[in-house]
């Protein structure tokens, strides 16, 4: 079903990842030698054994004691070095998948917003974490199981080329049989194995939905309806398991068992035919016995893995088309420096698409001097928010220009701007940790007096000393212990905390209690002294002292003035104005 | 057992076929016909194995299976009481991860036993009577050892993989944060130092992660060097045998072969312990699951027919644990009237709500519908006659027509319209890609949470209850749009009753009677135009919410 996948270029490209732990990995790939040397000796010595002492029956001390000693050595080594090699090779995996880790997360975090409107954060979050996770074990389980099965095979195989080089030829017919198992295995397994997988994760979407929406559900009593919904994924899964194990059953131990079972008999055969001419060295026959169980164990690793690996070259792809696409976040392309100095805000025939079809902004101009209000009004989808991704850098824009004190937004290096243009959010989002923590948001610089001053000066500061332990206060379930006001003065802490010289607004639109509703209004106030603000603004109420309110239909500002101006003016402003306070007074 | 027996016989004939060799004995149609007892032993392994892999883990597939039934249909009977003190994520593991352990350990764990203990026993006696119970003791002689550290090994890796785990949660979270927060982190410019601290949380993983990779690593070594030192053991001592004239060299063979077959059962039983242990730990937490019982149950004599659905609620009380919500709250909700709840949050408001659908119930006094306790009707029978839309709306990841349909699986088209036009979100849904048949929730469409709001009010609506609560479901609604909603409420479905709980006053405006909460209990009552008259909250919170409608520079009342 996911046969477009670029199978070996996947792999090329997961190697490449493995050439930066070049030494490592030889010096892994010489444990792994080492301890296949000295595993395989070992059936080796037993022959010599067998052949030089116990057949004619003589046991000349001291080459006995040489033996065993030679055979403890090696044997310990061989425990050691497998050991070594393990470690090594699960190291480096944990490494490089490591390095995956954070090359995508890094790639991710650098991506422009219209990528993340785009992509469910669920999306993100699962190939950041689970996809690489899954590659972790194509590292840790397969690839190193590819690679000790390997050399594991080629040693055993160069063992009995040296006691029997005729039977080790014959041996050679074994090759073919093992591709052509392996072959038929994965031919099937792939495509059972992603059904039980899409079956398996489909019935945990509908349990998780279930459970989430579980009030709903017993609110229309639709719970019979439900449970027969999920029987039907459920039957349908445990189907799938059953093929998957038929298969299983027919296709991976048993049949290598059975295969063994045709060797030794074929090995049998030939040396059965052979003693009846010549003397056969029963040692070699225990030898050829142990080196070809040593055969089968390989083949019978890598054939467990193949559905594993098959699922993690899926993973890989997924995490690798992440990579591979590139939407970096507009960023500084002008060269020159910049700095904000008085905080003034020029839009210049500024004019922007989402999608490069549908213009949302039309030739927007207007100015916001050092010190003073903008306010944009409209109807949803009228272009505030636009005009703001904008002016934050968070879009790249088509044609005109944004300038801050007279020099091109795209001039100014990512720290200086989003250091001197704060920007409130409508939904402050609230990280796991302290209420302090949130304030700073990882910014060393700014110490607790700092974060205590900011939250005093939007009035936070008396809920927050309210809640247990205070700024040490753990937020729970991402603020949602929070009213939406005491969240919305979070927000105003965090961007005073950081004292920016241009201020963005965007107002919360859902109710806020009025009491608190009150201290955000007072806070909003303190907060514009000083500074350039451009606020997008729901209820006209609040922003009636405004020095310039844009009225925004459809991407293009139709009027322009302060509260009593448009008033006058008789136009689309006095409608809205007239429409939010007609409202209330109907009655 | 039968698969156990016949692995008995290959090396028995295999240390036949040597012994033969050795003397230089063998003859032709004696090896013919050993070889070729040895291929039908051979095929007839092959074939016992495959039905018996097939039944064991069949079975274990089938108990997977079942578990997971059993508790999808609790999870279905449980109240909203257990699901507000639970976690999803804790409830989703039982249903995946416990179910999935369970299930191993009775296939794969069962399967083990029965060959490791049949097998070990098996080959034990033959290895003892057929070759040398000397040679049998001196060769599993450090066995035991083997399964003690594989045994330490499993519970060691088994904690350090939990550890691992709860780390690799961690970093989950923090992603999920992070892509969520992504425009907080952008604006603010810490996006670079979000990426250091994931960094380190990622060292972290990775640092447990090769705790586990140390102990998952000495699993082999460990085995091969004891089963090595089994076999350099009884070749040794069998080399003796053999001087003492006490074995045959094709009889130490076919021993090293037998011994090959006991290392199998010997680390299937240390492993054995530790997926027991988990399976066990498992199936005690789905028992413990299964076992948690509804707190709100069906009265077995409860009434199953009501006559009307008039609602008298009389409270004198109602606690959660000990913490007092509501307190002498009473109202009667007549055919076709319209109540209004209104008070500051955390009034009791919502708990008012819950106690009339029954997710709790009263402390004190009592809720009666038809004139009958709700306490004594089934609870499936109040709901058919009160349609509740939550503050959360949520929606099914499914189609916008389905998810209004939830209520009503085969209800038709046109009436779904009809639902979606009294909640004022037809004109949406038509603007949307696929209309109707767009796909919402994860994979499908984002939709405003007015939009969503909206969409759950149909889905109330479909079920044409004859009461219907609306708990602050309007909020992110314009205002606009809530006074189009309520209108269609009013004009209809007549006989239908409402009980609005909201925010701003002007969604109860038209309410026959308004309740004004404060602290649990009723501060005010009566009709807006009464309670307008009345100094109070309801009347300094309907002049603040004009407040910004009176402005100083406007005095433009009038609309």
């Amino acid at each position: 079903m996911k046969h477009d996948i670029q199978e070996w270029a996947v792999i090329k490209r997961l190697l490449g990842y493995a050439t930066r732990y070049g030494r490592s990995l030889s010096i892994a790939f010489v444990f792994l030698l080492l301890a296949t040397g000295a595993k395989l000796a070992g059936p080796f010595l037993i022959k010599v054994f067998i052949d030089e002492f116990v057949t004619p029956g003589v046991y000349p001390t001291n080459w006995v004691v040489t033996l065993f000693v030679v055979y403890m050595v090696l044997h310990v080594s061989a425990i050691v070095f497998d050991y070594l090699q393990s470690i090594s090779f699960q190291k480096i995996a944990l490494k490089i998948v490591q390095n995956i880790r954070i090359d995508i997360f890094k790639h991710v975090m650098g991506m422009r917003l219209a990528y993340f409107d785009r992509t469910p954060a669920g999306v993100l979050v699962s190939r950041i974490t689970n996809d690489t996770e899954a590659v972790k074990e194509l590292y840790v389980g397969v690839m190193s199981t590819f690679v000790q099965s390997g050399v594991q095979l080629l040693g055993t195989y160069i063992f009995l080329y040296i006691l029997e080089p005729t039977l080790a030829t014959m041996g050679l017919v074994l090759v073919p049989l093992f591709w052509l198992i392996i072959w038929a295995y994965r031919r099937y397994s792939t495509k059972y194995f992603a059904q039980v997988r899409d079956l398996l994760s489909q019935l945990n979407a509908q349990l998780n939905e279930s459970i989430n929406g579980m009030g709903i559900v017993q609110q229309f009593r639709q719970e019979e309806r439900l449970i027969r919904q999920f029987e039907e994924t459920n039957e349908a899964h445990q189907e799938a398991r059953y093929r998957n194990l038929k298969l299983d059953s027919m296709l991976l131990r048993p049949i290598i068992e059975l295969l063994l079972a045709f060797s030794i008999i074929g090995l049998l055969g030939y040396y059965g035919v052979l003693s009846t001419t010549e003397q056969v060295q029963v040692g070699v026959v225990y030898a050829f016995i142990s080196y070809i169980e040593r055969i089968f164990r390989p083949v019978l690793d890598i054939m467990q893995r193949l559905s594993e690996f098959q699922q993690a070259v899926v993973s890989a792809d997924r995490v690798f088309k992440i990579l591979d696409t590139d939407e970096p976040a507009p960023g500084k392309n002008l060269s020159g420096e910049a700095d904000v100095v008085a905080g003034e805000v020029r839009f210049d025939d500024v004019t922007f698409s989402y999608d490069g079809e549908v213009d949302v902004l039309k030739n927007i101009s207007f100015v916001a001097k050092p010190g003073e209000t903008v306010a944009l009004v409209g109807h949803t989808g009228s272009g505030k928010s636009s005009i703001i991704n904008l002016l934050t850098r968070f879009y790249p824009y088509q044609s005109g220009q944004i300038t801050i004190d007279g020099q091109p937004i795209e001039q100014f290096e990512e720290a200086e701007l989003r250091d001197k243009v704060g920007l409130v959010l409508q939904d402050p989002f609230l990280f796991t940790g302290t209420i302090e923590d949130n304030l700073k948001l990882f910014n060393p610089s700014i110490d607790s007096d700092r974060v205590r001053e900011a939250a005093e000066f939007v009035q936070a500061h008396t809920f927050i000393e309210k809640l247990d332990a205070g700024y040490g206060h753990q937020v729970g379930e991402r603020g949602a212990t929070f009213s939406s006001g005491e969240r919305q003065l979070l927000a105003f802490a965090r961007t005073v905390a950081r004292d920016p010289k241009i201020l963005i607004l965007d107002e919360a639109t859902s109710s806020i209690d009025t009491e608190t509703e009150e201290r955000v209004q007072l806070a909003l106030d303190r907060m514009r002294r000083g500074r350039t603000t451009i606020a997008i603004a729901h209820r006209l109420s609040t922003i009636q002292d405004a020095d310039l309110i844009l009225v925004l239909h459809r991407g293009e500002i139709v009027e322009r003035g302060n509260h009593q101006a448009l008033l006058r003016q008789d136009g689309l402003y006095k409608k809205m104005y007239e429409l939010q306070s007609g409202q209330r007074l109907m009655s | 057992m039968f698969v156990a027996a016949l692995e008995l016989v290959p090396p028995r004939i295999i240390g036949r076929i040597v012994d033969e060799m050795n003397e230089g004995s063998l003859e032709q149609n004696l090896l013919w016909l050993l070889l070729g007892g040895l291929a039908a032993v051979g095929i007839g392994n092959y074939v016992a194995r495959f039905f018996w892999r097939y039944f064991i883990f069949g079975a274990s597939i089938r108990l997977g299976r079942l578990l997971r039934s059993q508790l999808y249909r609790h999870f279905t009977d449980l109240d909203q009481r257990f699901y507000k003190k639970s976690r999803v994520g804790d409830l989703m593991a039982h249903a995946t991860n416990d179910v999935q352990a369970v299930s191993m350990t009775a296939g794969a764990g069962i399967l083990t036993l029965v060959d490791s203990v049949t097998m070990g026993t098996f080959v034990i006696i033959t290895m003892v009577t057929t070759i040398s119970w000397k040679l049998t003791v001196v060769a599993l002689l450090p066995l035991p050892v083997m399964v003690a550290l594989t045994t330490r090994y499993g519970k060691l890796l088994h904690s350090r993989f939990g550890v691992a785990q709860a780390a690799f949660s961690e970093l989950n979270d923090k992603v999920q944060e992070s892509v969520s927060g992504v425009r907080v982190l952008k604006s603010t410019g810490e996006v670079g130092r979000d990426v250091d601290s994931f960094e380190n949380l990622s060292d972290e993983v990775m640092a447990k992660n090769v705790r586990v990779a140390k102990i998952d690593a000495l699993y082999d070594p460990t085995i091969f060097g004891i089963v090595g030192l089994s076999y350099i053991l009884s070749i040794g001592y069998g080399a003796y045998l053999i001087e003492q004239g006490e074995l045959t060299i094709g009889q130490i063979v076919s021993f090293t072969a037998y011994l090959s077959l006991l290392t199998w059962p010997m680390l299937a039983f240390g492993w054995l312990f530790n997926i027991v242990e988990r399976g066990r730990a498992s199936y005690d937490r789905i028992e413990r699951m299964l076992a948690v019982k509804p707190e709100i149950q069906d009265d077995p004599v409860a009434a199953t027919k009501l006559a009307h659905s008039e609602i008298e609620a009389d409270i004198h009380s109602f606690a959660y644990d000990e913490h007092t919500v509501l307190q002498d709250v009473t109202f009667r909700l007549e055919r076709g009237e319209t109540l209004g709840v209104v008070g500051r949050t955390g009034s009791g408001k919502t708990t008012l709500v819950r106690l009339l659908t029954r997710e709790y119930d009263v402390s004190e006094g009592k809720v009666k519908i038809g004139g009958i306790n709700i306490r004594q009707v089934q609870k499936s029978v109040l709901l058919e006659r009160v349609a509740l839309v939550p503050q959360d709306h949520f929606l099914f990841s499914d189609s916008i027509a389905s998810n209004i349909a939830f209520g009503r699986p085969d209800a038709k088209m046109d009436e779904i319209m009809e639902a979606a036009k009294i909640a004022e979100v037809h004109d949406d849904i038509m603007r949307l890609p696929d209309g109707y048949a767009t796909l919402v929730g994860e994979r499908g469409v984002t939709l405003s949470g007015g939009q969503k709001q909206r969409i759950s009010i149909a889905r109330a609506l479909m079920v044409e209850a004859d009461v219907l609560i609306l708990d602050d479901a309007l909020s992110a609604v314009d205002a606009k749009t809530e006074e189009a909603i309520i209108d269609h409420f009013r004009t209809g479905n007549p006989d239908q009753s409402c009980l609005i709980v909201a925010h701003r006053l002007s969604a109860v405006e038209h309410a026959d009677e308004i309740l004004v909460l404060e602290d649990g209990r009723v501060i005010q009552r009566g009709s807006h135009a009464e309670l307008i008259r009345q100094a109070g909250w309801y009347k300094d919170t309907y002049d603040r919410q004009q407040l910004e409608a009176i402005v100083e520079g406007g005095g433009h009342h009038e609309a």
